[in-house]
């Protein structure tokens, strides 16, 4: 049988480690590295690493410094930001990346997104969408001024195949106060493909309920890890509770 | 020697370093003279079967394994899509001629129930214990959305249930190959590779 997934998530600003809250107020929280060969010896199930500012800054990923945290991973690791070329893709899958995580691109260039699913296949390719909700309605978050509902991206995303959805919810987002279950079932119930919720777990009651009320097959979280006593075992033996069926 | 082909379709870089870990000598290559010298063929890969194929028909990759592999019985070892391409017929995008060694067909997976791509650690049904002994989990991890519809069973050394039962290992003579990654897989995976580099014939 399948089984869930948590999956602890590094951001990095371009000097180090951080967590937001809200997307804002980086808080520098450690060395990539370091906390890769952590995740490794506690046998998580994947990993991922976001560049959160390289597409802002306009600079490309330090190709260095994401290979030095491959190197530690004997699990897949999703690797994301600044992403906007065949090349840029390439260069993460050779240094060991099984996955490449994309937003700004997607955002602008829908050709591309469909082309890397030609030439990578659709498992390569994941979406990161950053959602936030304003009245009833939820909108993709950006720093281009785009006007983007959650639906149409979803839907352009699903024309084009792409293998997987990071979901994380922009007003959850490092505020340990519980997942936007609503977003998540809005994404479930729009694909067939994978989601990855993030955004809002700050204790085993969150995973619980998440999981309890949606159809996500996987969690992603960064702050319970930083600023916790809670491993992503811990998260594993909530869910076993709840009978779904997790790797120990 | 172990050569781990290199022709642009991905992951070799984490097959490398699985296999130091395992403290085995690999070389990542397309080197026609390289890979006929060497005791074992690994063929990594990700991405779509008909961009294999074109790649490795580029380098001329396919005509030289199969004379390396089929007729000169060397030890190869398929991953993911490096076991795909040992079908006799690919669908991804469309339908295309395999290396053709093992008798089937790579086909979309049909779950409509489920999501696709198949992501994520699932646990094995094993045939056939060989390569799997001492395993301490039989979860490995998978990646894909389409499958290897094996025509003789008897191919076929383990099983994986998505739906339906998949294919996720095949073993026939000096060929073993995975659906899944072993050099993703942890523990799990690194035992599995152990095995195979110890138990291989060459």
């Amino acid at each position: 049988m399948l089984k869930v997934r948590v999956i602890p998530i590094l951001t990095f600003n371009g000097l180090g480690l951080v967590k937001t809250k809200q997307f804002s107020n980086p808080r520098m929280v450690g060395n990539a590295v370091q906390a890769a060969r952590v995740y490794n010896s506690r046998g998580v199930d994947e990993l991922i690493f976001l560049d959160i500012s390289a597409s802002q800054q306009n600079r490309k990923i330090n190709l260095k410094l994401v290979a030095d945290v491959i190197k530690e991973c004997y699990m897949p690791v999703g690797i994301g930001g600044g992403i906007s070329s065949i090349d840029d893709i390439n260069d993460l899958l050779k240094i060991g990346a099984d996955k490449v995580i994309i937003k700004t691109k997607a955002l602008t260039d829908k050709p591309f997104i469909k082309e890397g699913v030609s030439f990578f296949g659709s498992q390569c390719i994941c979406i990161s969408i950053d959602a936030f909700k304003m009245g009833d309605n939820y909108f993709i978050y950006n720093k281009l001024n785009l006007d983007i509902t959650l639906e149409e991206f979803i839907n352009d995303m699903n024309e084009c195949n792409v293998g997987e959805f990071v979901v994380t919810s922009v007003d959850c987002d490092g505020m340990m106060n519980g997942f936007d279950i609503n977003l998540v079932n809005n994404v479930a119930s729009k694909t067939n493909i994978p989601i990855i919720a993030v955004g809002g777990g700050g204790n085993m009651a969150h995973f619980n309920e998440l999981f309890k009320n949606s159809t996500t097959e996987a969690v992603g979280s960064a702050s319970v890890f930083h600023f916790t006593q809670y491993t992503p075992l811990d998260i594993k033996m909530e869910l076993q509770k709840l009978n779904k069926p997790v790797r120990l | 020697m172990i050569a781990i082909v290199d022709y642009g379709m991905g992951n070799v870089a984490s097959v490398q370093k699985a296999l130091n870990f395992l403290n085995l000598q690999s070389i990542i290559t397309n080197d026609h003279k390289l890979i006929a010298e060497s005791k074992y063929i690994v063929l990594p890969g990700v991405g779509s079967f008909k961009q294999g194929m074109a790649n490795l028909k580029k380098h001329k990759l396919d005509e030289l394994l199969t004379k390396l592999v089929i007729h000169e019985k060397k030890n190869f070892l398929g991953i993911c899509l490096g076991m795909q391409l040992i079908a006799e017929f690919g669908n991804e995008p469309d339908r295309c001629e395999g290396l053709a060694w093992i008798k089937g067909e790579v086909k979309k997976i049909e779950a409509h129930h489920l999501r696709i791509p198949h992501m994520g650690w699932n646990d094995i049904e094993i045939k056939n214990e060989t390569y799997f002994n001492g395993i301490i989990s039989k979860d490995f991890y998978f990646i894909h959305s389409f499958h290897f519809d094996a025509t003789d069973t008897n191919d076929v050394s383990s099983f994986v249930s998505y739906g339906d039962k998949l294919v996720s290992s095949i073993q026939h003579e000096n060929i073993f190959a995975t659906q899944f990654h072993p050099e993703k897989s942890q523990e799990s995976g690194l035992q599995l590779l152990r095995n195979y580099f110890l138990n291989a014939k060459g």
